[in-house]
């Protein structure tokens, strides 16, 4: 299905409030769950939107930019994996590995912001010179001007502009080529788990790992509360453990 | 040093509940100017500047001397920010050397990011993600709306966290120091149960494969081997392969293109 005019100035308008969002962290709207949906919902499809969120959600649960790492931005692939399912009738799945390639596009453009804004410092030294707080909050909000302008271009570029080139794209896939993609979709959360235990795990935790693999292997519950119940259980008793008897934490430190 | 403090301190309480809101709610421009080179300064320095203006009203001088030192270098975490400025607020108020001030804003702020990327980044959003994400995929839109609300409640932590920062003073320093191990260790501890749980729900891996023994007799590889020794084996030794590359340095970005056009590979040859 096609977007219309409309619809692309309304996502347009939509992903620049959510990145202010993304920019500050405050509310994490800017995270898939929320925007896939809200995209959904403005291409009359909600229920795509919602699929689309659960699955991009997982893929970057992992994928954060802690510790000064640069990463694929979520966002822009949120907004395009609903967008690719919407106008090629693609599954979600495939829908995401199309649509990677603009987070990492976001990325860029993150990467340059953050490298530009270095020139805020300067006035900012000046500000403070005289004590001028309202200078300083100035700079603040010419920050999150420029980022939603320049993200928004990006957006409407991507989703309106660009739609009838991408479509014809994946019109002339072959099907393995789509079936490939599909097959991305599924392994890429991977990727964000496998970060996610770079930062967490270390030998000591393997035991809690393997726990909560065996219990959703087995047991396979709807969802993760009650493994994330179970976790709390575990966390609970070594958080106890550790203030009853304060030399037996710390331990092995080592990664695996 | 002490008595001059205490002098100080009974002079100048300028600050109220409602500038501690306040420095809060504009604790969200936090990392409006972010940038490599000195980070979130700006936003740290201007969320805080009504209450600095509010206790160096008669002393322009010191305020910029503040300010300027405020606008080094400074990464932390967004949530838990407040704290510390409220914990900073009460120094300066109670005259305490702005150097001073500066030295334990520098050794607090990087512990703070560390407790705050545990807990948000590391076990609350895969948390979130792994129920919330579940609900979605379903076409549920309570999904989304459990998302927005825990994270609402994330963000309405800042005013408490604010107060509490500025009452307790350097007294809750100590005591978080001495907790930040024992919480961080339990904090990993249930990320990483989830995370054994997520890896078994939502990474998909099936060999398509089959194998003629003759006969007229197939086997699949993925139903006939592969879960016979534990469903999931593949996923989780997929994860781990990546674990291993990361931690050999490949580029996560580089990871996932590689991951795409292998995918994409493994389609044509109809083995995934």
């Amino acid at each position: 299905m096609e977007i219309t005019l409309l619809q692309g100035i309304l996502i347009t308008l939509l992903v620049m409030i959510l990145v202010v969002d993304r920019h500050l962290e405050v509310f994490f709207w800017f995270r898939p769950i929320i925007v896939c949906p809200l995209v959904g919902l403005l291409l009359n499809d909600l229920n795509t939107g919602l699929v689309a969120g659960g699955m991009v959600e997982l893929a970057f649960a992992g994928i954060t930019a802690v510790g000064g790492a640069s990463v694929p931005e979520a966002l822009l692939t949120s907004v395009m994996t609903v967008v690719f399912a919407h106008i090629t009738g693609q599954p979600v799945a495939a829908s995401l590995a199309l649509a990677y390639p603009f987070g990492v596009l976001l990325q860029f453009v993150w990467t340059i912001r953050n490298t530009a804004f270095s020139f805020f410092n300067a006035p900012a030294e000046k500000y403070a010179a005289k004590g001028d707080v309202k200078g300083l909050t100035r700079l603040c909000i010419y920050g999150i001007l420029i980022t939603m302008v320049g993200v928004g271009l990006l957006t409407f570029l991507s989703v309106y502009a660009a739609q009838e080139p991408l479509k014809n794209l994946v019109e002339a896939m072959p099907d393995w080529l789509i079936h490939g993609f599909s097959v991305a979709g599924g392994l890429l959360p991977a990727v964000g788990f496998a970060m996610l235990l770079r930062v967490t795990l270390k030998a000591k935790y393997m035991p809690y790992l393997l726990a909560g693999f065996l219990f959703a292997t087995y047991i396979k519950p709807d969802n993760v509360l009650p493994i994330a119940i179970m976790g709390l259980a575990f966390a609970m008793i070594t958080y106890y453990r550790s203030v009853e008897s304060p030399s037996s934490e710390g331990g092995s430190e080592n990664g695996i | 040093m002490a008595s001059k403090t205490d002098n100080k301190k009974r002079q100048k309480r300028v600050i109220t509940n409602h500038d501690l809101n306040v420095v809060a709610y504009r604790s969200v421009l936090n990392q409006a100017t972010f940038n490599y080179e000195r980070m979130q300064s700006i936003g740290f320095t201007a969320s805080m500047g009504s209450a600095l203006k509010k206790i160096y009203k008669d002393d322009p001088k010191t305020l910029s001397t503040v300010l300027h030192d405020n606008l080094e270098f400074i990464n932390t975490h967004n949530t838990l920010l407040p704290y510390l400025q409220g914990l900073m607020l009460s120094l300066y108020e109670g005259g305490e050397d702005p150097e001073t001030v500066k030295k334990i804003k520098i050794s607090l702020f990087g512990p703070l990011a560390g407790i705050g990327d545990a807990l948000f980044w590391f076990t609350l959003l895969p948390i979130m993600a792994g129920i919330c994400a579940s609900l979605s995929s379903d076409g549920n839109v309570l999904g989304p709306i459990l998302f927005a609300v825990v994270f609402f409640a994330a963000f309405l932590l800042r005013f408490p966290l604010a107060k509490i920062g500025y009452k307790t003073g350097t007294s809750a320093l100590d005591k978080l120091q001495e907790n930040t191990k024992r919480i961080g260790n339990a904090a990993s501890i249930l990320g990483v149960t989830i995370l054994g749980g997520l890896i078994a729900s939502y990474v998909s891996l099936n060999v398509l494969t089959v194998i003629d023994i003759g006969h007229g007799a197939e086997v699949s590889l993925q139903t006939d081997f592969f879960d016979k020794i534990m469903p999931n084996l593949l996923p989780f030794a997929f994860t781990f392969l990546i674990y291993f590359l990361l931690k050999k340095k490949v580029n996560p970005t580089l990871l996932i293109c590689i991951i795409i056009v292998l995918a994409i590979l493994c389609s044509f040859l109809g083995i995934l």
